[in-house]
């Protein structure tokens, strides 16, 4: 039965097409006969952009898009996958029930042929084809849910012109802060998401999410120095995040203005301000949360997602240094400080919150390191099999059309007791790093460096001279296991854009931290 | 994939109905249709796994508009499209999306105007990667994890390395990588210019590591290709062949060491660094690591590099832009002197008109014309040239060169004692693109300098670089004569690299742990 459709692509349409790709998704394994899996989704955006470069308009976009992803496990003698993706249009709205058809027999084509391959080497290849295995997937119990998008000012009713207008005022307040700025760029997204989620099992899953987010980048050129800065603000929720700012127990979002201009202002500062040494050895450093959101997201939630771990990102992201063989793991082992606790929880608000999964399972809390010891990863239903583990809900994917894979939802360190400023005030000699910039991390994760916004002296638990292009690098057990402060001001932030797989995939996701005390090597310019 | 001719009509029909509206002062129709099939490897001895992950495939068609509107306070552009639809009706869905969102932009000045150079490069893509089929992509990916097979399980080494176990499969054999294929077809209309023109390219990549894990060791094999018939799964059996010589890899300490750079470190600092500063764009927003240095030597006088985007065979080859521009040769660096940027007409027209160009550039825009042609202006953001996007600045093939014919052999020579790095990682400007500080850590496929011979592998993962990009380019010792189609992940670009001497690297230890936990 053909469902009735509207004539622009708008959210509303994952009502009209729920059943029928529910229907296509359940009635798979009876439809193909050695199809012993299959899950189908569906993503309808409907997204705004403006951009603005140094006080002018820059552009401006509005539209609708849908996609969908399509995954087979099929096979005879053994289970393979085969995907399909595709990215479609209005035109497509009429047939969509037949394209999706379409799109699960191409994947199914393609997991059967996966399959006699796989029998064929596994045979040929006798012990080193021993490895080839059945495709499984963890159990899950199905799921039948709706969740809605949260926002107090709609990303669909919000005016372009209006977009456009308010990033190109702060464009223009931030090249006035000062005439040493010599580019700025500002920008702003807001958008609405509902995803569809349908497997041969019963899962059917409809949530929306809304998202919107502010950028801005910043060159300061002065007699001595210069400096680029960027950095983002976002939130889950409406156009109310960019223009008015969100404070809520773990999120201190400025408004757009005010926090362009106040990193307009920063690197202004920052270009007048010596360069940073390195150091030979190891100092004591303090690091507020925003640097400790990144240092979170590299150290902890990458090397923390099973996929890597098993080797899957060999070639592209990298491996962890946590597992190095099924029976060779760091969990139950120290890797931190007893002060240390460390997370990822798709509950916590933020770029990184979910409901369920890309494969329909419940995003859940997942402790990684629990007072310095390891405990474990965050997985996917196929990752979770292997390890005999039950799946905890962490398989995203950036667009539908992509493969979803194992992904850090909000990843952070648990926050401490200590007050930031006794922190800093117990250091005789030492530096307070503040606000990430850019990552450099070891292929495996067990060695960082990673670049701060700025960087200050403390002298006698003062806070002293600012510098500027420092950052720390350590090896990451040293630093974690040298960690003798946390403090109470656990923060989120959002992180912009990680990439993983291949093709690479950029999401948004969450990160945090409270502000902790260790010891780094200090890096400074070449 | 939609065929050329459907891409070429709807261009025409678009064209016409564009050229009839009354408040569209001109406009573009870009029309384009793209198929991205992956069959990614995983493959794990010590590990259940399943070969051949990923058999998969992303498709997607459909156009957009440029489109600048008359207005009372100047001149709005704007840019809008439709997936799926190439029927007049996706046009004028289009355009009204365009009219929505125009905006003013001073900068913006015309759409692209032709050329004074004229397109070269025609009927260059292979028609059989056209019609791959989906049996196809699957035996591709197995193609390149039984080569790689092949080859560990014929290594008479490995026997005496298994000694802890009967099995060769507990060594930790870890085959990992994908093979692309990217097809491509596009058809470009506009006010501005003559006629509708079309473009059909295809891409087939290989990128394979390979580890035996249990040793440290890892190798890196690739492959870029414009005929399928060309992929026969070699980046398998290289990179097996690679991670085998690896095992028994050493550490090396903190110091400065003369190095030579292989082909895919060096890549890595041309994506990274080096390329990302060569465009007219981070001119213009300050942030190019050679920002007011066009016409001075930025390099060592041995080091030439261009960008070629028209020739045949070459696997980032285009027959026009994505502005419907043609492509063609730009010299960037020439004998160490720093002499033409990559750039898009936007990013050109911008640079002349700026009132600043004298000071960003370091020289008057009028006084260097042939350094700002627009031949570089494509729709490039994963999975083909969108029809959703505006042209950006992207470079195709580059090319890497040094005057004196060297072989490695004469390089080795040369650096007597130091270290080769075949494979770095996660290169990135580290404080920012315009101060050219770079870090990145060495992987893989690396070996000890002694008396003028490759010696000991080093293992993965226990050396970073921290340096900058302009020493790196200062202290050029020789550059090989051959060189290697290389691309790095999620780059579009392919890099011809050579082999390149480096008089002063400075590396750090790291990881000393992971050799105890």
């Amino acid at each position: 039965m053909m469902p009735t459709v509207s004539k622009a692509i708008t959210t509303d349409l994952v009502e009209a097409f729920k059943n029928s790709a529910a229907d296509l998704a359940a009635e798979a394994p009876d439809t193909y006969k050695l199809c012993r899996y299959a899950d189908l989704r569906i993503e309808v955006t409907e997204e705004k952009h403006a951009g603005s470069e140094n006080g002018t308009s820059k552009y401006a976009f509005e539209d609708s898009h849908i996609a969908c992803g399509i995954r087979v496990l099929a096979g005879d003698s053994t289970i393979a996958p085969g995907y399909f993706g595709q990215l479609l249009g209005k035109a497509d709205l009429p047939r969509l029930t037949q394209t999706l058809a379409s799109g699960l027999k191409r994947a199914y084509a393609r997991a059967v042929a996966n399959a006699r391959e796989k029998a064929r080497i596994r045979d040929k290849y006798k012990d080193l084809g021993e490895a080839l295995s059945d495709t499984r997937l963890a159990p899950v119990e199905v799921q039948r849910d709706t969740v809605k998008a949260e926002y107090a000012i709609d990303p669909r009713q919000v005016c372009l012109d209006d977009m456009v207008r308010y990033v190109t005022e702060v464009s223009r307040a931030v090249q006035d802060v000062d005439e040493q700025l010599k580019y700025n760029a500002v920008s702003a997204v807001t958008l609405v998401t509902r995803e569809l989620f349908a497997s041969s099992e019963g899962a059917c899953i409809d949530q929306s999410f809304a998202l919107t987010t502010g950028s801005v980048h910043v060159v300061a050129v002065s007699e001595t120095g210069d400096q680029e800065l960027s950095d983002t603000i976002g939130h889950q929720r409406g156009w109310e995040v960019v223009t008015e700012g969100i404070v809520e127990e773990h999120i201190r979002n400025l408004d757009l203005l005010t926090f362009s201009t106040n990193l307009a202002r920063d690197a202004v500062k920052l270009a007048h301000a010596p360069p940073l040494r390195s150091s030979d050895k190891d100092v004591a450093v303090v690091t507020d949360p925003h640097f400790n959101a990144l240092l979170a997201h590299e150290i902890i939630g990458h090397p923390t997602e099973l996929d890597r771990a098993l080797k899957m990102e060999t070639a592209y992201a990298g491996r962890s240094w946590l597992l190095r063989a099924l029976n060779d793991t760091m969990v139950g082992k120290a890797v931190a400080s007893a002060l240390v606790t460390a997370y990822s929880d798709p509950s916590l608000p933020g770029f990184g919150h979910y409901k369920y999964d890309h494969e329909g399972t419940p995003g859940r809390k997942v402790v990684h390191i629990e007072k310095g010891i390891f405990r474990g990863f965050m997985n996917n239903r196929q990752t979770a099999a292997i390890l005999n583990v039950p799946p905890n809900g962490s398989c995203m994917a950036t667009e539908a059309h992509l493969v979803p894979l194992v992904r850090m939802s909000t990843t952070v360190f648990a926050g401490g007791a200590r007050a930031p400023e006794d922190i800093i005030r117990e250091v005789d000699k030492g530096y307070y790093v503040v606000g990430h910039r850019i990552p450099s991390i070891a292929e495996s994760r067990e060695n960082f460096r990673i670049s701060a916004q700025k960087v200050y002296e403390i002298r006698n638990g003062q806070i002293g001279q600012l510098y500027r292009g420092g950052g720390i690098m350590a090896d990451t057990k040293t630093f974690l296991m040298k960690v003798d402060a946390v403090g109470r001001d656990f923060r989120l932030f959002p992180i912009s854009n990680c990439g993983k797989g291949q093709p690479m995939q950029g999401r948004r996701l969450g990160n945090g931290g409270p502000t902790l005390r260790s010891r780094a090597h200090l890096t400074g310019p070449a | 994939m939609v065929s050329l001719a459907t891409l070429k009509r709807t261009a025409e029909e678009g064209l016409r109905y564009l050229r009839r509206q009354k408040d569209v002062q001109e406009a573009e129709v870009f029309v384009a249709s793209n198929d991205g099939l992956t069959a990614r490897v995983n493959y794990t001895s010590h590990i259940p796994c399943n070969g051949v992950e990923e058999p998969k495939s992303t498709s997607s068609h459909g156009l957009g508009v440029r489109a600048v509107f008359q207005n009372p306070q100047g001149p709005r552009i704007g840019l809008g499209s439709e997936a799926g639809d190439l029927s007049l009706n996706g046009v004028k869905a289009a355009l009204e999306k365009a009219r929505r969102s125009a905006v003013h932009d001073p900068d913006f000045t015309t759409l692209p105007r032709p050329s004074p150079e004229s397109r070269t490069l025609t009927k260059y893509h292979d028609p059989s990667a056209m019609t791959l089929t989906d049996t196809d992509l699957v035996q591709a990916g197995w193609r390149v994890l039984t080569r790689a097979l092949d080859e560990f399980a014929k290594a008479g080494s490995l026997s005496a390395l298994a000694q802890t176990g009967p099995k060769l499969r507990e060594l930790g054999f870890i085959v990992g990588g994908d093979v692309t294929v990217l097809l491509e077809r596009m058809a470009i209309g506009s006010t501005r210019l003559p006629k509708v023109q079309t473009d059909e390219s295809t891409l087939i990549a290989s990128f394979v590591t390979a580890m035996v894990e249990r040793e440290g060791a890892k190798g890196t094999g690739y492959g870029c290709h414009t005929r399928l018939s060309a992929m026969r799964g070699d980046a398998g059996a290289e990179a097996a062949r690679n991670a085998l010589s690896a095992v028994g890899g050493v550490r090396i300490k903190d110091g400065e060491y003369a190095v030579i750079l292989g082909p895919q470190p060096v890549t890595e600092l041309m994506c990274n660094l080096i390329l990302p500063s060569l465009t007219v764009a981070s001119f213009y927003d300050c942030s190019s690591a050679f920002h007011g240095r066009l016409g001075r030597q930025v390099a060592h006088d041995d080091l030439t590099i261009y960008d070629h985007g028209a020739l045949t065979g070459h696997m980032g080859s285009k027959g026009i832009t994505c502005e419907g521009l043609p492509t063609g040769r730009t010299d960037l660096i020439k004998d160490g002197k720093l002499i033409g940027l990559l750039s898009s007409f936007y990013e050109t027209e911008r640079m002349l008109h700026d009132p600043a160009a004298k000071e960003k550039l370091g020289v008057p825009p009028e006084d260097c014309p042939s350094a700002l042609v627009p031949r570089n202006g494509f729709r490039f953001g994963g999975g083909g040239r969108r029809f959703d996007m505006a042209p950006s600045v992207a470079p195709t093939n580059v090319f890497i060169e040094g005057r004196k014919k060297k072989t490695r052999e004469d390089l080795l020579r040369q650096v007597q004692n130091g270290v080769y790095i075949g494979r770095i990682w996660y290169t990135y400007p580290i404080n920012g693109l315009r101060t050219g500080d770079f870090t990145a850590t060495v992987v893989g496929d690396s070996y000890m300098i002694k008396d003028g011979k490759l010696t000991a592998p080093i293992k993965a993962n226990v050396v970073r670089i921290n340096d900058n990009i302009h020493q790196v380019l200062r202290n050029i010792m020789g550059i090989t004569s051959k060189s290697r189609g290389t691309t790095i992940w999620a780059a579009d670009e392919v890099v011809y690299a050579p082999e390149i001497a480096v008089a002063r690297l400075r590396l750090t230890e790291i990881a000393g742990f992971m050799d105890v936990h």
